[in-house]
């Protein structure tokens, strides 16, 4: 896995005034509380990235950033301007991304991009002037004419993320742009997520993709349960389990299980099933060399067979084990 | 300017989707065709008429006289059994037997007697005769006058009577007259004054229901949750879809309207009257294609169930076949449909040639059919969009 970068210390202005800020925001749905007191902020030119399983309340809290759902309680403000109260100001400022691939499936590349320029107000000229560039900004421009139905997967997404920026927002909002994309197109997407902060764009972006987080992002929150356990730069957050040791088992078996049976040990911090790589059990543990034996026992004991032991060097995904005990879910 | 472009999105979207143009333009005129040309009236009675093949001018003009009657659906038989078999199985109200001799009987003295074969059992029976009798006074009334003439100023019999017919054809005709002041009042003119106006109804219904769908489509694309991201309210994207579903409708009456009147020489009444009823019928297809975009889950949900509500509301409200000839209850029940009003207010129109006085009282219905739908499809459409984020 990657290793923390240093690019953090060009780009984000931390001691600015936030471009982004979220106080306590609470969010219920029903019985269940989908976000539970988050509060965050993002600098101009900061890439903060909001890193959680499924269900943690990424997207919750997004759309309450963006005003498409209310908080319970707590308050949003973009450059100042509150998001809920007086919208039109707030959103002129936000470019949104969803989740979902939202876009009029009949309609050409570039009448989208036209369509949601419009809804900005952008005078006609500038409007088009803005499309050219974001078509080549999504390297699209030579499929302007083709409806968006006819786009393969990857050129979709692109032109999701282009939607959002037509209207040159100063806060750009991501909502896992990088999901079911191929490698390649993955790349493209975080390589455009980083010119964004280059450019000065403040961009907040869930995702639960560790490597991903660590190599873009100037900050990092972890969300789990709708609460934001740690925050920090990746290398602040790889910090906390410095003196941890990462173990990676390749084994064959009931690994949830022995997983479980692991969680029980005082020394294991947390350990896991990791999904992405099925037959590989994560776990953060204090000292490694010694607990290594009674690692072994456990798998015997719950008949699965260990094929290889690696001890790594801590990243995101060692924190967040550390942190709740399990893995990130994809 | 941002009302407008949702509604812009939404036009071109349809306006590209072929399969929507078929329903909207080809099949409305290809039925406004078929039931034209089929449809030959219900206040029309089936007459049967039996004569010789080589008969003279007074049996020809006498057929022809029958044939041409608008109140008399003829058919010629080419012999009496083969008319008495139609009449058993009522295929024909009456049958009238034109004597060989008629040629020679009108000619000359006397009394010429003209049998009509009726079914004992046949309803109509009674008034396809009273109908038939005044057709046949139209015809003697020109055999008198030719045999006045030949009386009067000689010449051959069968000259005057061609200038008999010439000139009753050039004189206002009284049975003519009659029928309008009677005024089948009940029922459309015949033929495409009969299926145009009904498929206009029936068809900028259904379009506007089944157009629905890209309502639908948006909610779950998440286009209209990302619009909302921007500085725009839910009323806008409601009034930018109205917009666009009222122009639709507009667009598409306007198609049939015209083809009606250029190509099938429909009379549409009083301009302004028209005006406002394809105006406000319009609104009606609006309001319900908005409410099936609120209400149904899936597109296709909106174009299999869209259409069939579509069609029975227009057989209950007189599209199909007109109200007047259904029981009593059944019409009764039909008139909660906006449909049965629509095809009185063309039926006040294009029958009893009413101005916009006439057709006020059903403006006025079909006005508040729409604030309605439209209603109950902006609040519909309100919580949709409310609960997208
Ligand atoms: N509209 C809703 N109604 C009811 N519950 C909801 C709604 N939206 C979200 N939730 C619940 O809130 C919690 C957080 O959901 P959210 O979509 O924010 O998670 P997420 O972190 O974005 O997950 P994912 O990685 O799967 O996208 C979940 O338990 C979810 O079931
Ligand atoms: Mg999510």
């Amino acid at each position: 896995m990657a290793t923390p970068q240093a690019a953090q210390t060009i780009r984000p202005q931390q001691d600015a005034e936030p471009l982004l800020d979220c106080s306590k925001l609470v969010r219920r749905f029903g019985s269940r509380t989908a976000v539970d007191g988050v509060s965050l902020d993002v600098a101009p030119g900061e890439t903060y990235g909001l890193l959680g399983p499924n269900g943690a309340g990424k997207t919750t809290t997004i759309k309450i950033v963006c005003g498409l759902l209310e908080a319970d309680s707590g308050t949003v403000r973009v450059a100042g301007l509150p998001v809920r109260a007086a919208p039109g100001p707030a959103k002129r400022l936000i470019g949104y991304v969803p989740q979902e691939v939202a876009l009029y499936p009949d309609l050409t590349v570039r009448e989208n991009l036209l369509f949601f320029g419009r809804l900005y107000r952008l005078p006609r000229r500038r409007l088009e002037r803005r499309v050219e560039e974001v078509l080549e900004l999504i390297d699209l421009t030579a499929r302007g004419e083709d409806r968006v139905d006819s786009l393969s997967g990857g050129m979709r997404r692109r032109l999701n993320i282009g939607a959002g920026l037509v209207h040159s927002p100063t806060l750009l909002v991501l909502d896992e742009p990088t999901v079911g994309v191929d490698p390649q197109s993955r790349h493209a997407i975080m390589e455009s997520v980083r010119r964004f902060g280059d450019q000065g764009m403040a961009v907040i972006y869930t995702t639960h993709y560790m490597e991903e987080a660590e190599r873009l992002c100037d900050r990092v929150g972890i969300i789990d349960h709708g609460s934001l356990i740690a925050e920090g730069t990746p290398r602040e957050l790889v910090a906390l389990v410095a003196e941890k040791d990462q173990v990676q088992l390749v084994a064959s078996g009931d690994l949830t299980r022995y997983a479980e049976a692991c969680r029980a040990l005082p020394e294991v911090e947390g350990a896991d099933v990791d999904r992405s790589d099925e037959g590989t059990v994560h776990a953060v543990v204090r000292d490694a060399r010694s607990l290594l034996p009674r690692l072994l026992d456990l798998a015997h004991a719950n008949r699965v067979q260990i094929r290889s032991v690696e001890i790594v060097e801590p990243d995101l995904e060692a924190v967040f084990l550390h942190l709740t005990g399990t893995a990130l879910r994809e | 300017m941002r009302i407008l472009a949702v509604t812009r999105a939404t036009v071109v979207r349809i306006a590209r989707d072929r399969g929507a143009l078929f329903f909207m333009v080809l099949l409305p005129v290809a039925i406004i065709v078929v039931i034209g040309v089929t449809v030959r009236g219900f206040d029309q009675f089936r007459v049967g008429v039996v004569a010789a093949a080589d008969a003279g001018p007074v049996t020809r003009d006498l057929v022809t006289t029958l044939t041409d009657d608008p109140a008399l659906r003829t058919h010629v038989y080419p012999d009496q059994s083969t008319a008495r078999t139609a009449l058993r199985r009522s295929e024909t109200d009456a049958v009238v037997v034109v004597p060989a001799t008629l040629d020679r009987q009108a000619a000359g003295p006397g009394t010429v007697t003209l049998p009509i074969l009726v079914a004992p059992s046949a309803t109509n029976a009674q008034a396809a005769v009273a109908a038939v009798e005044s057709a046949v006074a139209d015809h003697a009334g020109r055999v008198q006058a030719a045999r006045f003439t030949v009386a009067e100023t000689g010449g051959a019999f069968d000259s005057r009577l061609g200038l008999a017919a010439r000139t009753a054809a050039a004189t206002p005709s009284v049975s003519v007259t009659q029928r309008t002041v009677n005024g089948q009042s009940s029922y459309l003119p015949l033929g495409y004054s009969y299926s145009t106006p009904t498929m206009l109804v029936l068809f900028v219904f259904i379009n506007a229901v089944s157009n629905g769908a890209s309502i639908v489509q948006n909610r779950q694309s998440g286009v209209y949750s990302r619009a909302l991201a921007a500085p725009v309210g839910a009323g806008t994207l409601v009034l930018g879809e109205t917009l666009a579903y009222l122009s639709l409708a507009l667009v598409q009456s306007a198609l049939i309207v015209s083809v009606g009147a250029l190509a099938f020489g429909v009379s549409w009444g009083a301009p302004a009257a028209a005006l406002a009823l394809v105006g406000v019928w319009a609104l009606v297809g609006t309001g319900a294609g908005l409410l099936a975009g609120a209400l149904f889950r899936t597109p296709e949900q909106v174009h299999s169930i869209g259409p069939a509500v579509g069609i029975t509301l227009g057989m209950l409200g007189g599209c199909m076949w007109p109200l007047a000839i259904v029981p009593a209850w059944l019409r009764a029940a039909g008139h909660v449909v906006p449909q049965s009003w629509a095809v009185d207010s063309w039926t006040e129109l294009l029958s009893r040639h009413g101005g916009l006085h006439a057709v006020l009282g059903y403006l006025v219905i079909l006005t508040a059919y729409a604030a309605g739908l439209l209603l109950l499809a902006t609040l519909a459409l309100r919580r949709r969009l409310a609960s997208v984020g």
